[in-house]
């Protein structure tokens, strides 16, 4: 068993370490990236990967590799902060419901009803209208509905466990609801929320990447990894590096972030 | 075992998926059909209706090679005999001269009462075609039409008719005009499936004689990777409106590939907003602006503009300055502006930064992000503002420095149209602060110049004045790229406008 | 239960009026006016008494309030009003549209479901173990694809290199394959994970052990205790997968030439449609409602804990 929990350990070791080397790039690129991301060259349209540029250059001759690292901050960061918040919103909102029921979980579980039914493009493009283009409006409408998985999931936890002898004698020694949920509650459903976030983290940012194609995302020139994917999509025949490496970048990142989640609940489970 | 089960099941699931799916639609594709002589082609628009007078649609059913108007365009953008035989204007009447023979394919012959019929159906049903059913139409005799364009001369009128909108159909004989128009087109419409796929036959009764091909098919096609796709494993003959990215694929193989490539109407240009750019800084913009590299960038796709219009036309002969980054920084310099230390422009403490407004499509965004290094190289700064909808944003509001747009410069062989949008006093488009009398006064004199010799000069000389006050600068022109297999031609690759494809003599 | 039902039904109700009015209100608010895409929908620039006079004929000068009522009326007496695009009645667009993404979503959801159930439980039976490790790699790399990335590649190799499928085949048989992958690899990869671990859940429960030790055979174990318990978590990510894939996947739609509701409402939206984007939010409010009402009423029916 503890050679078994030694194992898991490492696993958990080596996900955070990939996950410190992904976020220590985003925070670094700006020093780490070998060309300018943005400097476009008419000579160098297209190019092959060389020892100069090493995922070669896009449509504009601009150094993928560059805009790669440099994209890997944008896309992380907003991806981090949109699962954060709606994260945080959605094990409220998901214990509250849970753990009182009733008309509280009616009215919640209803308002998440109708987040969820509301088509993201409407919301992408008045908030875009109404607060002007950029990543902002794109957050918003995704965070508008992707709260609500965080909460049903949370919900569906929090009833499976608050009839258990714990809760009920916690409840007999007079503790509040609120201190039943922290202490309780939260400690016990935070694990496969977390994962649910871990895995979520890919889907925004799919997401991010949709609605920058669209023209709602990223504003041009800023680099990001769907953006980079869309924009060089159409050659995808003739220069598949200016898409490949961007979409490798993703793939790489969701699939190590996913490990973490993974990990972590493992080795949580074997204690 | 447990993973050969798990195939197996995989593989009933997804029969049956299939067949449940396969009884919907007798598949309207068999790949190849190569030995045939049907056309296939992707279409990037498809409409609900065939409705010719109704929205574009009649864009649409002239691309079909189901209707036709009174005349049409040819490779100089010039309206020609089509229908008519002709059209002469003397002061506020037109006299139009159809030709013999024509009829619908329904055998039924096209008379002036018809034709009447047609345009009044046309201004009912067509806001941008309200006005013609202001003028006076007149049948005279069994094959001329007079219309009388009441007090003001109406000098158009010809290359409007030549409008797809102005298509005729049988109106006595068609009851479903959304599904079944009967038109005189050389072909007839065989299957419709609205805001889908098109197919035609040959029109057996056609007015001009032996049609080529015996149909067409043309896919509803949005995207370009699927056409690109289509192309290469030759489920599709032809089509048009190629992206740079297939073009570069298809330049690659010539001997399966035929490319026709003619500048189109489609303009991308900027507008400098005068009442926040000084004279000195618009005109150190557009010494800046290098569209020659930027039509490098889009490989293909667009020509460098050196007026609105294409440059195969009488009314684009204007001059316009060649890019002088040095000139550019001298003007500044007079102006006041000093560099910084980061080598940007800057006066009484105020760094030059400007707000380049775009929105994303047709290449708008490429063109945002060029621009943005040009003038960077010469000391302009400037940051950009994405908008998805333009028209009632910056366009609106006039909240831009520099706004970029992209339209149709010339959608009838006329100069007007674009100088009405975008130079007149009070122009929808004309929202950067340009003002002129003297232009003002040229433009009502085109309004009512009925020589098309006089109409150049005068155009010519309008677009000269905007260019020279720097109040626009006009970057590219869409090319018209059209890509077909050997052997396929007459898809209306050399006419730069968008609304031809089939004909008679088109062949596979 | 009927109870239970009323109060649904009442609770949808409300929730169809707030949302169509959220709708209708963010769609007037966002820049753009459906006369004037209308007009320039070619690329032709439009004149302002043109625009105008179109403005008046599809009443789009009238107060807002004045609209919305309007509309409500319509939809009061079963009329869902015409499109802004084309003047064609919104019904039978709309209906065309979800019967198209119906096939689809059902097509990829079988498919992601018979991959992902067998696989996810035997990766966690089987824990740790060669198989385990491949399943687990695989639904990583199947969840962590755009599926625009996807399908483009699957079009690439399926239809030019290998020629199995023509690209230009929208309506028949082969042409809900490529879509129905494309949907299909994400969500079985996301399926997987989230069966494997619910299932190990399951298995680390004390009951389990309890039954093992009675001698009751693992496979029986399996299928009628683990499965059976997890099916609850399993039928709730399913059912909020059905109502992400009822709204239609724009992109895929678009790549594949597939008439779905995806493509239909982004169409609608770029051209201020309001109709039609209003009558696709009732249908999405309804379908989420009832989705999230069976999911519910399952849960306590599959959870013997609740």
């Amino acid at each position: 068993m503890k050679k078994k929990k030694a194992k898991l350990r490492k696993r958990v070791i080596i996900a955070v370490v990939f996950a410190a080397i992904l976020v220590l790039i985003a925070t670094f690129s700006g020093v780490l990236a070998p060309n300018d991301p943005y400097a476009t060259n008419s000579e160098l349209i297209r190019q092959a990967p060389s020892a100069a540029y090493l995922f070669g250059t896009d449509n504009l001759g601009r150094c993928v590799f560059s805009r790669v690292l440099i994209g890997a901050r944008t896309t992380i960061a907003s991806t981090f902060f949109l699962v954060a918040v709606s994260f945080l919103i959605g094990i409220v909102v998901g214990m509250l419901c849970g753990f009182y029921g009733g008309i509280v979980d009616d009215i919640l579980m209803r308002i998440a009803d109708l987040m969820l039914a509301f088509p993201q493009m409407v919301v992408a493009i008045a908030v875009a209208g109404i607060l002007g283009g950029g990543l902002g409006g794109a957050m918003i409408a995704l965070g508008i509905t992707m709260w609500t998985s965080f909460a049903r999931l949370a919900r569906s936890h929090t009833l499976s466990i608050k009839n258990e002898p714990y809760i009920t004698a916690a409840r007999l020694q007079g503790k509040s609801g609120l201190q039943i949920m922290m202490t309780h509650i939260m400690p016990n459903i935070l694990e496969p929320v977390l994962i649910n976030a871990l895995t979520q983290i890919g889907t925004t940012m799919i997401g991010i990447s949709g609605l920058s194609f669209l023209g709602l995302g990223v504003v041009a020139p800023q680099a990001e990894w769907g953006s980079m994917i869309s924009e060089a999509r159409a050659y995808i025949q003739i220069a598949p590096w200016a898409v490949l490496f961007p979409a490798a970048a993703t793939v790489i990142t969701i699939v190590v972030f996913n490990y973490l989640g993974d990990a972590v609940m493992e080795y949580r489970n074997a204690e | 075992m447990k993973k050969k089960l798990v195939v197996l099941f995989l593989a009933i699931c997804m029969t049956l998926s299939m067949a449940a799916c396969g009884s919907k639609d007798g598949g309207s594709a068999d790949g190849s059909g190569s030995g045939d002589n049907i056309l296939r082609t992707a279409a990037s628009f498809a409409y609900p209706s065939l409705d010719v007078h109704k929205e574009y649609y009649g864009w649409y059913t002239s691309i079909y090679g189901l209707s036709e108007a009174l005349f049409k365009f040819d490779e100089n953008a010039v309206a020609v005999d089509c229908l008519a035989e002709d059209a002469v204007a003397d002061g506020t009447t037109w006299t139009i001269t159809l030709k013999d023979g024509v009829c619908f394919s329904n055998g039924d012959p096209l008379t002036p009462d018809m034709v009447i019929k047609n345009i009044q159906r046309l201004a009912k049903v067509n806001e941008r075609f309200a006005y013609m059913g202001d003028f006076d139409w007149k049948a005279d005799g069994d094959n001329k039409i007079v219309v009388n364009t009441g007090k003001d001369v109406y000098p158009m009128l010809k290359n409007d008719l030549a409008s797809p909108e102005c298509g005729m159909i049988d109106l006595d004989a068609t009851t479903d005009f959304d599904k079944d128009p009967i038109c005189t087109g050389p072909f007839v419409i065989t299957e419709f499936n609205p805001e889908g796929d098109v197919t035609v036959a040959r029109n057996d009764k056609y007015w001009g004689g032996d049609v080529k091909l015996d149909g067409a098919v043309f896919y509803y096609m949005q995207e370009d990777d699927p056409k690109l796709m289509a192309m290469q494993s030759g489920e599709i003959d032809c089509y048009n409106s190629v992206s740079s990215g297939a073009l570069e694929v298809y330049e690659k193989d010539p001997d399966k590939y035929h490319v026709e490539s003619v500048a189109g109407t489609r303009l991308q240009y900027y507008i400098l907003n005068e009442n926040r750019l000084d004279d000195a800084v618009r005109e150190a913009i557009n010494l800046t602006v290098d569209k020659e590299a930027i039509a490098d960038y889009l490989k293909g796709t667009v020509s460098a503009a050196n007026s609105p219009y294409p440059d195969s036309t009488a009314y684009s002969k204007v001059s316009i300055p060649a890019v002088d980054t040095e000139k550019a920084k001298k003007l500044l310099e007079e102006d006041g502006y000093t560099l910084n230390s980061e080598g940007i422009y800057e006066k009484d403490g105020q760094p030059l930064k400007v707000n380049i407004a775009y929105y994303a499509a047709r290449s708008l965004d490429t063109l945002a992000v060029l621009m943005q290094e040009q003038l960077k190289a010469v000391g302009i700064d400037s940051y950009l503002t994405v908008e998805e909808d333009p028209d009632s944003t910056y366009i609106a509001t006039a909240d831009f420095d520099i706004a970029l747009y992209c339209m149709i410069s010339d959608k009838c062989g006329d100069p007007q149209y674009f100088i009405d949008s975008t130079l007149a006093d009070g122009a929808y488009y004309n929202v950067g602060g340009f003002e002129s009398a003297e232009c003002e006064e040229m433009i009502q004199q085109l309004r009512t110049e009925v020589d098309p010799d006089k109409r150049a000069d005068l155009a010519n000389k309008i677009i000269q004045i905007a260019i020279d006050d720097n109040a626009f600068g006009y970057v590219g022109l869409f090319n018209h790229t059209t890509v077909m297999k050997p052997g396929v031609s007459g898809f209306a690759e050399k006419i730069p406008f968008d609304f031809y494809g089939i004909d008679a003599n088109t062949v596979k | 239960m009927k109870k239970q039902i009323a109060k649904r039904i009442a609770e949808l109700i409300v929730i169809l009026i707030v949302l169509s009015f959220l709708t209708f209100l963010l769609m007037y608010l966002a820049p753009g006016d459906p006369a004037e895409k209308r007009l320039s929908s070619q690329g032709v620039a439009v004149t302002k008494e043109v625009l105008q006079a179109e403005q008046e004929r599809m009443g789009l000068l009238r107060p807002f309030m004045v609209r919305y009522g309007e509309w409500f009326g319509g939809i009061l007496h079963g009329d869902w009003g015409v499109s802004f695009k084309d003047d064609m009645p919104v019904a039978p667009k709309l209906a065309a549209g979800l019967k198209n993404t119906t096939i689809l979503a059902l097509a990829s959801l079988i498919i992601s479901l018979i991959v992902s159930v067998p696989l996810g439980i035997a990766s966690a039976v089987k824990k740790n173990s060669i198989l385990d490790h491949i399943v687990r790699l695989l639904s990583f790399i199947g969840n962590a694809l755009p599926n625009f990335l996807i399908s483009v590649l699957l079009m690439y190799f399926l239809c030019i290199q290998l020629n199995l499928f023509p690209v230009v085949a929208s309506g028949s048989v082969q042409g809900l394959c490529l879509p129905a992958l494309s949907l299909a690899i994400p969500m079985a990869g996301r399926f997987t994970r989230q069966i494997r671990t619910e299932t190990m859940e399951q298995l680390e429960q004390e009951y389990v052990t309890g039954l093992r030790t009675r001698g009751v055979r693992e496979k029986d174990i399996l299928i009628h205790n683990v499965f059976h318990n997890a099916s609850g978590h399993i039928f709730t990510i399913v059912a909020l997968q059905i109502g992400t894939l009822m709204g239609g996947s724009v992109v895929i739609e678009t790549i594949f030439r597939w008439p779905g509701i995806g493509k239909l409402v982004m169409d609608s939206i770029n051209a201020r449609d309001y109709p039609t984007i209003m009558g696709f939010v009732l249908i999405m409010g309804t379908i989420y409602v009832v989705i999230n009402f069976i999911s519910d009423v399952l849960y306590h029916v599959l959870d013997p804990r609740v």
